[in-house]
């Protein structure tokens, strides 16, 4: 078939919570192309991180209830797999980097122990050979003396140390797909730039899809080939990342755009988008972003726009899509 | 940008002289040797009334440390701290606690910074219960008048902070930090906890209440675009000490200090078409426990030369207002160069007060 590596149809999850129902996500599309990095991008409570979570099978049930028409890892079925098969899959033909490595790791066993782990779940290798491996994989993410850094604990490592090692570990069997979950908002301006430099020459070099899921516009920018805007979960907007950036299409994403304060410009008001997004158990009639909208009409307030085809795998859920 | 950067007014609002702060380390063994974190290492600043001062370093470069120090949270090691003329640590207990309801914090994490327990309305009332004074219904009516300006409204009054966004704990934040109209507001991180569309609601309200209470802030940040579109002017610091200091207009448009100059690289700008040649930092910040020796940078430093690991680097004048402490741009003098290890860090030049 072609290059599609995660093939994601018709993803619902809610939560059934006193008072109602949280409907986290209601109905996404997701694609992503071999080699290719795709963003999710939207605000906390939007529900990207539950969709991370329910590609990778994570979320249990109960609290959650979730559907899924179909989820395909590289022309695989995963849709019906039990959790015992997933396990055989995790780690192997998908990862996931944590935003927290602090707690992502385990705090009273060695970074290298926790490599080897991988490999020694998911591959014959000896001990030995095992190590051999996770201390190649620490040195291919930047780990100066790779070999006695295996031997630390996590908390004897930097922060920005930390995320080498959880990127070396979702690495550590070259999977076919990366999700990465805020992957460095914990960190300073410096060791971040360091640290998204690490994530994307090793899923440039090795080919692998990512699905990077942040709130930061800017990491996007310089990370992404296509992006899916999400607000309230659903697709608000998609596109390649140039596009979409230049010519955003849906007033959400650009007012989003708007509000990332720029080197460049002299202004001293910041433009905001006004409000707050709307508690996932009491959504607005109509498009979810109408109350904050500045071009919202009566059309807006009662029904909710499809996500629209236009050119070039671009998509738009707006009634009023900008030009 | 609205405020002159001229000369700052002739008496500051706030002056810092050679601060220093250091933290006692807990001793690994009774009788080992003590050592201390020198978390500000010889500050100097005059923040002007009315300005906003932007302090920028990554995390565990004593910027929080220095501004606990600016509003009598922390007694400094050395050098002295002047508000409105007075020495800020020399006042006694009377004065001091008059000076300090003139100061004010705006801190990082909404969610921590607010009791669980109290209402909107005791958060906000504490302060003018704490000063005494005034009575119930005056203190209600003063927090509703802040409620409103911040953009909250009456019912929310006996809410818990838990019923809030994170936006909105942060406007709760503004309005118990500005009930006894201070003069002078520290805002630490106000808004790297926030959703970015947050962002700018946030950053509006600050600006309007400076404008309309005439209030000095020092505007606390690692997002130097931030800085850049608030601050007149700016303070770089990196492990304690300041590397670069001047109004932001000459900061940004001339940065001369290497490591101001991969800080502003490394901020990643959502301009997708723009090209990226960006210098990236070798390591990590090195621990503020036995700091190195010569200028601090040296060991990230891209173009560190054989004297930076041993001397240490001295703020010197470019031009009006703008100060760098950097071997590149000073050069190293002879005298420095036969002197070698042990020479002692000189106090800073006292160039701001003309």
């Amino acid at each position: 078939m072609s290059d599609t590596v995660l093939e994601v149809r018709n993803l619902k999850v809610a939560f059934p919570a006193p008072g109602g129902v949280i409907r986290a996500v209601e109905g996404i599309d997701l694609t992503t192309q071999k080699g290719e990095c795709v963003a999710l991008v939207g605000e906390s409570g939007c529900g990207k991180s539950v969709t991370a979570l329910s590609i990778m099978k994570l979320l249990r049930t109960p609290p959650s209830v979730s559907r899924i028409d179909r989820l395909e890892l590289d022309d695989r079925d995963l849709t019906h797999l039990t959790e015992r098969d997933m396990e055989r899959v995790r780690g192997k033909d998908m990862a996931m980097i944590f935003q927290d490595a602090m707690t992502a790791l385990n705090p009273v066993m060695t970074v290298g122990k926790q490599i080897d782990e991988v490999y020694r779940r998911h591959t014959k290798l000896s001990r030995k050979e095992a190590r051999e491996e996770t201390v190649k994989a620490l040195e291919l993410v930047g780990v100066p003396e790779a070999r006695s850094r295996a031997d630390s604990f996590p908390h004897e490592l930097s922060g920005g140390m930390r995320q080498r090692v959880l990127i070396a570990l979702a690495f550590a069997c070259m999977p076919k797909l990366i999700i990465a979950d805020e992957p460095t908002t914990s960190l300073d301006v410096t060791i971040q730039a360091q640290v998204l430099d690490v994530l994307k020459s090793m899923q440039k070099d090795h080919g692998v899809s990512a699905l990077l899921i942040t709130h930061d516009l800017s990491v996007v920018a310089n990370m992404a080939d296509t992006v899916y805007v999400m607000y309230s979960g659903k697709i608000v907007e998609r596109g390649a990342v140039l596009e979409l950036f230049t010519d955003p299409r849906h007033p959400y994403t650009e007012g989003l755009l708007g509000s990332v304060p720029k080197l460049s410009d002299d202004k001293q008001a910041f433009v905001q988008i006004p409000d707050t997004v709307p508690h996932p158990m009491h959504k607005p009639d109509g498009c979810y972003f109408h109350p904050r909208c500045s071009y919202a009409t009566d059309r807006c307030r009662q029904h909710m726009p499809r996500l629209e085809t236009l050119d070039k795998g671009r998509q738009v859920r707006c009634w009023h899509p900008l030009r | 940008m609205t405020a002159n950067h001229d000369r700052p007014h002739s008496d500051p609002l706030l002056e810092m002289e050679g601060v220093s702060v250091n933290f006692p380390v807990k001793r690994a063994y009774p009788f080992s040797k003590r050592r201390w974190i020198q978390a500000v290492t010889d500050v100097s600043l005059r923040i002007s009334e009315g300005e906003t001062f932007g302090i920028v370093g990554e995390s565990g470069c004593g910027k929080s440390t220095l501004a606990n120090a600016m509003i009598g949270m922390v007694r400094p090691t050395a050098g002295t701290v002047r508000f409105q003329g007075d020495e800020l640590y020399a006042l006694k207990p009377k004065a001091f606690k008059q000076a300090r309801r003139n100061m004010q914090m705006i801190f990082q994490d909404p969610f921590s910074s607010l009791n669980p327990r109290f209402t909107v309305y005791d958060i906000i009332r504490e302060p003018l219960y704490i000063r005494g004074g005034a009575s119930e219904a005056e203190m209600k009516a003063k927090v509703l008048e802040l409620l409103k300006l911040v953009g909250l409204d009456e019912e929310d009054m006996y809410r818990n902070p838990s019923d809030f966004s994170g936006g909105q704990r942060q406007r709760i934040g503004i309005a118990r930090a500005i009930v006894l109209n201070p003069k002078f507001l520290v805002c630490d991180e106000p808004v790297s906890g926030l959703d970015v569309s947050v962002h700018a609601q946030i950053m509006n309200l600050l600006m309007e209440i400076q404008e309309s209470r005439n209030l000095t802030y020092v505007f606390i940040s690692h997002n130097l675009a931030v800085v850049k579109n608030v601050c007149q002017n700016v303070l770089v610091m990196y492990l304690g000490k300041v590397m670069e200091s001047g109004t932001s207009d000459a900061l940004f448009a001339n940065p001369l200090h290497p490591y101001t100059k991969a800080l502003l690289s490394a901020v990643l700008d959502v301009d997708v078409e723009a090209s990226h040649d960006r210098i990236l930092l070798k390591g990590d910040t090195p621990s503020p426990i036995d700091p190195p020796k010569g200028c601090r940078f040296w060991q990230r430093c891209p173009f560190a030369m054989v004297g930076c690991e041993t001397i240490p680097a001295e703020m010197v004048d470019v031009e009006n207002l703008h100060q760098v402490a950097c071997h590149l741009v000073s050069g190293f003098s002879p005298e420095h160069v036969a002197a070698g290890l042990d020479q002692p860090v000189s106090s800073l030049p006292q160039t701001w007060a003309d």
